[in-house]
């Protein structure tokens, strides 16, 4: 009932925040880079629309004029739908990275002893959620990655049970 | 008095409307507008871009609220504060546990109501049990039972 775009529209966010102070230029970019938006140039970032992606990029706007940027908010349409695939395609290869170096850092934590691979669980848990939150377009990469961390659980409540 | 928000209520708006009829305008009247320039003209915007009880500084509208209304010196809301940062931004400044299932269940009662007006009925009967057992959660010093 809330969303009224489709699958192919995109929230863009347009800004121009000041080079100094870099405090809140790079608070901005961090706050993107979590978003996990694609960038299509400089200023310019896009996120799949949906009521969730619209409210984040507008109250990173915001934050971009309180600090005396400008920012403007604009819903759009590919006219070449190869120009979405290609940043879908940057924004997914982003991920699967991040999931990969996931699964990576689950294999080497079965090494650990218990108290520390218990610590790994956690830890890789809660990463793997923050990268879930910036997966818009399903990466394979994401069901080996919880896969890999949920292995390391069981391999972890095995060794506890006598 | 009239308060007004954008549609599509979630987290941060539904705790705002409970915090607002609850502890600042019993009588409250919400009404809905996609922007600033078509709030009524006797109505107090928040959780709007461009509005004072908005996200500023990092904190969200429910957080900047609490100060402009003066009720930082309530612990729980102060809590409920962080739980509803967590929700709305999850940006982990704060650790608050219980965001990720609020934040799961107020997207669920989008889905399943039928207005604004009736999440905003649901979730305030849902503040005043976060609120209640946080309340008593800070007195006892652990969970109620």
């Amino acid at each position: 009932m809330m969303s009224t775009s489709k699958a192919e529209d995109w929230v863009l966010l347009a800004y121009r925040l000041p080079r100094v102070p870099s405090t809140p230029r790079s608070a901005v970019w961090r706050k993107l880079k979590r978003l996990g938006v694609g960038w299509l140039s400089d200023g310019l970032v896009a996120l799949p629309a949906d009521a969730r992606t619209r409210e984040q990029l507008e109250w990173i706007a915001e934050e971009i004029t309180d600090n005396g940027g400008e920012a403007a908010l604009w819903l759009g349409r590919p006219v070449e739908p190869t120009a979405a695939v290609a940043v879908a395609d940057r924004m997914t290869a982003a991920v699967a990275a991040e999931y990969d170096a996931l699964i990576a850092e689950a294999h080497a934590a079965h090494a650990a002893e218990p108290p520390a691979r218990r610590r790994a669980v956690i830890r890789l848990r809660r990463e793997l959620h923050r990268v879930q939150g910036r997966d818009f377009f399903a990466c394979p990469e994401g069901d080996a990655a919880r896969r890999a961390v949920e292995h390391l659980a069981a391999t972890e409540t095995a060794a506890v049970r006598p | 008095m009239k308060w007004a928000t954008r549609p599509g209520v979630h987290v941060d708006r539904a705790a705002c409307a409970w915090l607002i009829r609850r502890f600042i305008d019993p009588a409250a009247e919400f009404v809905f507008a996609a922007d600033t320039t078509a709030i009524p003209a006797d109505a107090t915007p928040f959780d709007m871009r461009g509005a004072a009880l908005g996200h500023h500084q990092g904190r969200c509208s429910f957080e900047t609220a609490l100060a402009a209304f003066d009720l930082t010196a309530d612990p729980a809301l102060e809590e409920i504060g962080r739980i509803v940062h967590e929700a709305d931004l999850a940006d982990e400044r704060y650790d608050a546990p219980a965001a990720a299932g609020l934040d799961i269940l107020i997207r669920g009662l989008t889905l399943t109501s039928s207005s604004d007006h009736d999440i905003l009925a649901i979730t305030g009967k849902l503040f005043d049990g976060l609120y209640e057992h946080t309340r008593r959660q800070l007195i006892t010093g652990r969970r109620p039972a």
